[in-house]
């Protein structure tokens, strides 16, 4: 049966959303262990549908600086792919590649964004295509966008391009782990509701 | 002093003093409403333009049905409209998008307030809307003091 709102999914529906959350960022996660040249592990990844207040305390409170990009996604799935990347993250990426780190959002540079919005859009599209052949379906990418601001800023666009359809927000993704230590870099794969409903019929588990 | 803060889809009032606080204004839009003569204060942070939603269960999501609902919460606490005061912040785009609709949820927020304001009879005092940065707003209801805080700029007292 479609579903209206996130809340309706059953079990095995949110046990599939969590594979493929599996399965994306373990594709990222090798697609960035390759570009840093760095082993990169990554968490058991989590499916979460949140309120959209919720969702700014659990990425850490709305005024903490991120850097973030987003990719847009059409064709037979509607939604936005988020990489927030805290600035552990930006220094792990810039160590490996530029041989330099930073130390506040300040210090990134035309060469410095340009290295990240390209680690963010390697590992979204990794996901994006590990998802497609997946499931079968057909997504088209736009450019990757670039920002650095207030994080409760950058959660809500997803919110505000989906909020008329519903109170919540759903994500899918996880932090990753390199060198032993946890490295907050949330992958976001927020979809729309017809999308999802789309994505778990060409799974096989919304039984129609 | 007491510091209220308001979250996504969210309204406060306070009177007399007090300090009303949203976090990081995107495209969403803070709109203070102030009856300078009882001092008293709302804060709405709204996240679109028009509410088309059927059982409108959240209307302080919406420009439209949070300024009004607003109003009339203030009326009832015994401001009056004529004397009704507006200040606004955010409606920023926060990522530049080629192709989609994407980036003007901002811009339609900043216009839906603005018109909104005006068919209540609002006088919209001041506001700092549009750009590309994320914003935080307080407001000051013992002065009815607006304050923009956002990242890599300096404050803004309005």
């Amino acid at each position: 049966m479609a579903i209206k709102n996130y809340d309706e999914l059953s079990s095995l529906e949110l046990d599939t959303l969590k594979e493929i959350g599996s399965i994306g960022t373990g594709n990222a996660a090798t697609a960035l262990s390759q570009l840093i040249g760095q082993q990169v592990r990554i968490q058991m990844p989590e499916v979460r549908i949140m309120g959209y207040n919720e969702a700014i305390e659990w990425i850490g409170g709305p005024e903490e600086i991120t850097a973030g990009v987003l990719v847009k996604m059409s064709g037979q799935i509607n939604g936005i792919m988020l990489s927030c990347q805290q600035l552990e993250f930006v220094n792990l990426v810039l160590r490996n590649t530029l041989g330099k780190e930073v130390e506040d959002y300040f210090g990134l540079h035309e060469m410095e964004c340009s290295v990240l919005i390209e680690v963010g859009n390697i590992m979204i599209s990794t996901f994006i295509n590990a998802l497609s052949s997946l499931a079968d379906i057909q997504i088209e990418l736009t450019v990757p966008a670039f920002t650095v601001d207030m994080q409760g800023a950058i959660m809500a666009v997803p919110m505000a391009q989906y909020g008329g359809q519903s109170d919540y927000i759903m994500t899918i993704g996880g932090n990753f782990v390199c060198d032993g230590k946890e490295v907050p870099c949330r992958l976001l794969l927020s979809p729309d509701i017809r999308s999802l409903n789309v994505l778990l019929r060409k799974l096989g588990v919304s039984g129609e | 002093m007491s510091k209220l803060t308001i979250g996504i889809a969210d309204m406060k009032m306070a009177k007399g003093e007090g300090m009303l606080i949203t976090y990081a204004l995107g495209s969403c839009i803070g709109i203070c409403l102030y009856d300078p003569k009882i001092k008293l204060g709302a804060l709405i942070h709204i996240m679109l333009p028009i509410n088309m939603e059927t059982g409108r269960k959240s209307p302080m999501k919406y420009a439209d049905t949070g300024i009004r609902e607003t109003i009339k919460q203030m009326e009832a606490k015994g401001a009056s409209r004529a004397r009704m005061t507006a200040k606004i912040a955010g409606g920023a785009k926060m990522f530049e998008i080629s192709g989609g609709s994407l980036g003007n949820i901002g811009q339609r927020n900043i216009e839906s307030v603005r018109l909104n304001l005006k068919k209540e009879g609002i006088r919209l005092l001041n506001e700092d809307v549009g750009g590309s940065v994320a914003r935080t707003l307080l407001f000051d209801v013992a002065t009815g003091q607006g304050c923009v805080r956002s990242y890599g700029r300096p404050e803004l007292i309005f």
